[in-house]
């Protein structure tokens, strides 16, 4: 009985195997390893990759690494076992996500970080700099405030690369503008409710000092906005987010989010699988290609509102 | 000596209610008259309203999941069935699709059908309940994010989002969280199944040699765990005016925290409504003293599990030293 | 008899006293100004009727509780015992009424817990040492009993011998027994006062607490005797004799011998043939008759709290037919049998008996709620009087109903399980083993309660292991043996030893 399963198993296996091969023989197969599909951002860049990889004919599989480094390693090792062509990395941590990188290149197979960096230097890297989202953020609050003024931010979960980007970005803004008094940083990890909660009790601490927020994504800024909105305390403080979800996009077109930064995750996703295909057949690739931010205001915000 | 007779019926007085929680009770006023020392306007009414309605959310999951503690039981599950049951108002909240009382009962409805699952597998498939829940955590988060796609679920109708708001200067949150605890504190003290839920918890053989039917009492209790789940998701959707797969992470750890600080053993068969309210009230303080204070993120964590502990432990060196209360 | 006696002379040979100790718990006076001494080498037994705070003494003495006022001397010098593990050091081991062993373990590691032999290795066992320890441990107490076995796999007389030994080899000088007899047949009764005579020649010195009388007076060099927590003397066992100990201990002289006449039966309430069920008992017969005690003794593992478990529903029976008034009744767990009429007080009140940190109130009405309910809701003032009525007919002595039934003595307990099987006013009444670890005063009450139970009309069925019990109460009496009746005989003329007979494997 226990031989039977075995050989069942087997052939199963190799069922899987040669029937791949037998019918896709040609396609180019490339392995994705995502962040956190629970996180709208990492789900547009799945859609983008996964259309842009249809039109060019090539097979991805894709996995969602639930935010944790060792899941995504793990999935790495399954793509080199599998001997993927190449693979496409959106790292949950900078440093822990690097064993990944580092595995990919010893066996041979080129890899992508998209979105995030990793500290091992990838084949490629398609992305936006982080750090950029911020400075455009802050500057808009700088400009809207002229110069002085009370500013709160909200941060993401501590120790992320994101988190940590971003936060760079707006204390060099903040160094430039002396005019910008800093109340407080805390972090409401990128969650709406937790930024609800916090907001309502910054509105205690910092009453009418506040003049504006600066949240590093946008579920949070929506979260302080709500906060802002109940306690009537709106029209007194500009609230700005950053990746141009689409509730962010419907705030700031109904005049509720004063900006937000377009993270084009359309534009990353479909850079990765590019500069992937490129590597597979051994094209020359840029090593790095930054996909810049775009400040999304009233003006302009009806272009993005797919 | 016949015993004495009926000062001791029917109404317990509140002060040994309190008494009883004598710790917690100290640990609250202390920190409150420190915050209130540091931050005055801790003490101003906005702030404190702020406190009560942030409360409100983790206090309603507490009170549920303290009918499943009692019994000896846990619930591992109630982030999860936070995060889908908001998914699921929220779907059917789109302004002008539903009356107002579809998605809040379709809400507590779907809650209530995951802590029935809950209760089945504890009681005829004697899974421990920390597996089975632990398995519905799991299950149902998945079932959020295919429910809504993985993006939060958004364009709410105005009239949901009220049920987060303020009604003559007090939220309505608090409002549901005292109805709640009432009803559950009522139920606790004079419903029969109430009686048996602190039967089972505190000695499961007697119970059933007693002849209570311990497998409907056990379901019972993760039924209303689940259905108040449902409504704590409901009222998260309407606050954050969205139906997030991803919400609720870790609101079960607070919720039995809270269970566990104001009094109810993880072991069962005592506690009550009364200390759950007061651990949820410490934990609220505590969250919004570290944000007046502007702690560091990376300290409030470690300031939070301090002051937890060392109220819980405060309280039980009180229990341990007088006579412990008959139920 | 209030005097004290003491023998100056043998000052010298005093190993452990306790002097002028008083205790309260939460305003319930325990022990009042009571002196206590234990000489070396001599087994001194310790009476009185539950609650005249034997238990709170050598706890005190064994390091559990401290006192309120008062002081603990070994050999002389004054020692603040602040928990067990300090009076271990100075040689005082306890071994408990609820004994504890670790299950999973063998017999050899329970031996040893806590003082295991080390290996080269720090923290590692030296497992050759901890067997070869072990096995001389057991030699020394004459005790045949496997180091490797499992300790789930003994039987409740070898668990306490191994407590014993354990005592013994962390060196304990001092040894106190709590109701060390009670789950205990008369042989493995014997078996145990041989080895504590073997250790009495050795210099052990025992603290013996029991409620037994032949007893002791079998093993006892001296007896204490303490009631409502007060000293009222102390005589060597030559000295005294049943009547005078009884006085003594109750403040009063009680009768023993048959409790009731034998009654009249009327109709048939309960019959039970061919009940059967793999590895407990086969083929059982037996029949419950209105006002009737039916008396079923038996040795430990005979099948009689099975057979009882079986109809009242705790673990219904393979085959086999029961029929209640007369029609075949299916009972598959107690609300079946309940809804039948069937009320049950299980063996062990502390595992199934009563909810420990409940209140009396609460406890007592927990079987039969629906009473004091209107619909799903409890009406408190008709529990509180439904509570008040039975704590009065079964004599429930505690300080309020709201107390915890924990906190009461094991007497006192008892009554709450009977005043809660008795609530739903059941005809047919099985009771097992219902006055065990209760003491001379409260045991009368109960036989009273039993025997008014049959007065009212009540079928009972009665299970215990203490005949003289059986003989005083029952009207008829079966004997099971190693899961079989045996025998029918009349307990208004056989005698103990008869019965004894009977129900021994051959």
């Amino acid at each position: 009985m226990k031989r039977a399963c075995v050989l069942l198993l087997a052939v199963l296996c190799g069922c899987g195997r040669s029937g791949d091969q037998g019918a896709r023989d040609a396609r180019p197969v490339i392995g994705v390893s995502l962040l956190n599909l629970s996180n709208e951002f990492v789900v547009t860049l799945r859609e983008a990759m996964a259309s842009h990889a249809k039109e060019l004919n090539v097979r991805l599989i894709v996995n969602d690494a639930q935010r944790s480094p060792e899941r995504q390693v793990q999935q790495v090792e399954t793509f080199i076992a599998q001997r993927v062509n190449a693979i496409v990395l959106n790292p949950c941590e900078v440093e822990a996500s690097s064993p990944a990188v580092q595995k990919a290149l010893a066996a041979g197979i080129p890899i992508v970080n998209v979105n995030s960096e990793t500290k091992a230097v990838p084949s490629a890297f398609v992305g936006s700099r982080d750090e950029e989202s911020a400075r455009l953020g802050m500057a808009y609050i700088a400009d809207r405030l002229k110069g002085r003024g009370g500013v709160l931010i909200m941060e993401g979960y501590m120790g992320q690369a994101a988190q940590i980007k971003r936060g760079e970005g707006a204390r060099e803004v903040l160094a430039k503008n002396p005019g910008l008094r800093l109340l407080a940083a805390q972090t409401a990890e990128w969650d709406r409710a937790k930024a609800v909660t916090l907001m309502e009790n910054w509105l205690q601490a910092y009453g009418s000092s506040i003049q504006a927020v600066f949240a590093q994504n946008d579920e949070m800024a929506m979260g302080a906005l709500l906060a802002l909105e109940r306690a009537g305390r709106k029209k007194d403080v500009v609230v700005v987010g950053v990746d141009a979800i689409a509730d962010a996009l419907q705030a700031v077109r109904d005049g509720r989010l004063d900006a937000t930064v377009f993270q084009d995750g359309l534009g990353q996703g479909r850079g990765a699988i590019d500069a992937a295909l490129r590597l597979i057949r051994k094209e020359p690739v840029e090593k790095a290609t930054f996909i810049p931010f775009r400040l999304v205001t009233q003006e302009n915000v009806a272009s993005f509102i797919r | 000596m016949p015993c004495r007779s009926d000062k001791h019926s029917a109404r317990v007085p509140k002060l040994e209610l309190f008494a009883g929680r004598l710790g917690i009770v100290v640990a609250l006023l202390a920190l409150a008259a420190v915050l209130a020392a540091l931050k005055p306007n801790f003490l101003s009414a906005a702030n404190l309203t702020n406190v009560v309605r942030q409360v409100s959310i983790n206090g309603i999951l507490a009170v549920g999941v303290t009918a499943v503690l009692l019994t000896g039981g846990v619930d591992l599950s109630l982030g999860a069935l936070v995060a889908l049951t908001g998914v699921v108002a929220a779907h059917l909240a789109h302004p002008g699709a539903y009356p107002l009382l579809v998605p809040i009962a379709a809400g507590i409805l779907a809650g209530a059908a995951c802590g029935a699952v809950n209760g089945a597998v504890v009681t005829r498939c004697g899974v421990p309940s920390f597996i089975a829940t632990l398995g519905m955590m799991t299950a149902a988060r998945g079932l959020a994010l295919v429910l809504s796609d993985g993006r939060p679920v958004s364009n709410m109708s105005p009239a949901l989002t009220r049920l987060a708001g303020d009604v003559a200067g007090i939220p309505v949150p608090a409002l549901i969280l005292a109805a709640v605890a009432a009803a559950v504190a009522w139920m606790l003290r004079n419903l029969r199944l109430g009686r048996y839920l602190y039967a089972v918890g505190g000695n499961e053989q007697a119970a059933r040699a007693a002849g209570i039917r311990v497998q409907g009492v056990k379901f019972a209790a993760y039924l209303l765990c689940g259905a108040l789940a449902g409504l704590a998701g409901v009222v998260l959707a309407a606050r954050i005016t969205t139906g997030q797969p991803n919400a609720g992470v870790a609101y079960e750890l607070d919720a039995i925290a809270a269970v566990v600080i104001g009094g109810t053993r993880l072991s069962g068969g005592v506690g009550g409504v009364g200390g759950t309210l007061l651990g949820v009230l410490l934990m609220g303080v505590i969250g919004n003293g570290l944000d007046l204070l502007n702690v560091p993120s990376y300290y409030q964590q470690i300031v939070k599990g301090v002051i937890i502990i060392g109220a819980v432990w405060f309280d039980r060196c009180h229990q341990a030293s007088g006579k412990e209360r008959g139920v | 008899m209030g005097e004290i006696l003491r023998n100056g002379e043998n000052r010298g040979n005093v190993w452990l006293e306790a002097l002028g100790v008083s205790k309260s718990f939460g305003g319930v006076r325990a022990l009042l100004d009571v002196s206590f001494e234990l000489r070396r080498g001599e087994v001194h037994a310790l009476m009185g009727e539950n609650g005249a705070g034997k238990s709170t003494l050598v706890k005190i003495l064994a390091g559990l509780h401290t006192p309120d006022a008062g002081e603990v001397r070994v050999d002389g010098r004054k020692v603040e015992l602040r928990s067990p593990h300090e009076a271990i050091r100075h040689g005082i081991a306890m071994i408990h009424q609820e004994l504890m062993p670790v299950p999973d373990l063998t017999v050899a590691e329970n031996l040893l817990l806590g003082r295991e032999p080390c290996g080269r290795l720090p923290g590692t066992v030296d497992r050759g040492a901890l067997r070869r320890e072990a096995g001389r441990l057991l030699e020394l107490l004459k005790v045949d009993l496997p180091v490797d076995a499992p300790m789930r796999t003994l039987s409740v007389a070898a668990m306490q011998t191994v407590e014993i030994a354990r005592a013994v080899g962390s060196d304990a000088a001092a040894v106190i027994m709590d109701e060390p007899t009670a789950a205990l047949s008369d042989r493995e009764v014997e078996a145990l006062f041989r080895t504590i005579r073997a250790l009495q020649a050795r210099g052990t010195a025992f603290i013996y607490i029991t409620h037994k009388m032949d007893e002791v007076f079998r093993i006892a060099d001296r007896i204490t005797v303490l009631r409502d927590g007060v000293r009222v003397g102390t005589a060597p066992a030559s000295g005294l004799d049943e009547t005078r100990l009884i006085a003594l201990m109750v403040g009063r002289e009680l009768i023993g011998g048959r409790v009731r006449g034998r009654a009249v039966a009327g109709e048939s309430l309960l019959s039970v043939s061919g009940l059967s069920r793999t590895g407990a008992y086969r083929d059982v017969r037996l029949e419950l008759r209105r006002g009737e005690i039916l008396g079923l003794a038996g040795l430990m593992g005979a099948g009689r709290s099975e057979v009882a478990a079986a109809l009242f529903g705790l673990a219904p029976a393979e085959r086999g037919e029961i029929r209640v008034r007369g029609r075949v009744a299916r009972i598959r767990h107690p609300p079946d049998a309940m809804g039948l009429g069937i009320g049950m007080v299980t063996e062990d009140r502390r595992a199934d008996g009563f909810v420990p940190l409940m209140s009396v109130r609460h406890n007592i009405t927990l079987a039969s709620l629906e009473r004091c309910c209107r619909g799903p809701v409890i009406r408190h003032a008709a529990e509180a009087e439904a509570a008040a009525l039975a704590i009065a007919r079964t004599g429930i002595r505690a300080s309020d109903d709201g107390q915890a039934v924990v906190q009461l003595s094991g007497g006192n307990q008892q009554k709450v399980v009977f005043a809660r099987a008795l609530m739903s006013d059941p005809e047919i009444v099985i009771l097992d083993e219902p006055t065990r670890g209760i003491d001379v005063g409260a045991k009368a009450e109960v036989h009273a309660l039993v025997a008014g139970l049959a007065d009212q009309g009540k079928a009972v069925l009665l299970i215990s292991s203490e005949l003289a019990e059986l003989l005083a109460l029952s009207d008829r009496l079966l004997v099971m043996r190693q899961g079989e009746v045996v025998a029918e005989l009349d307990p208004l003329t056989v005698s103990q030893e008869e019965v004894l007979k009977h129900a021994m494997p051959i």
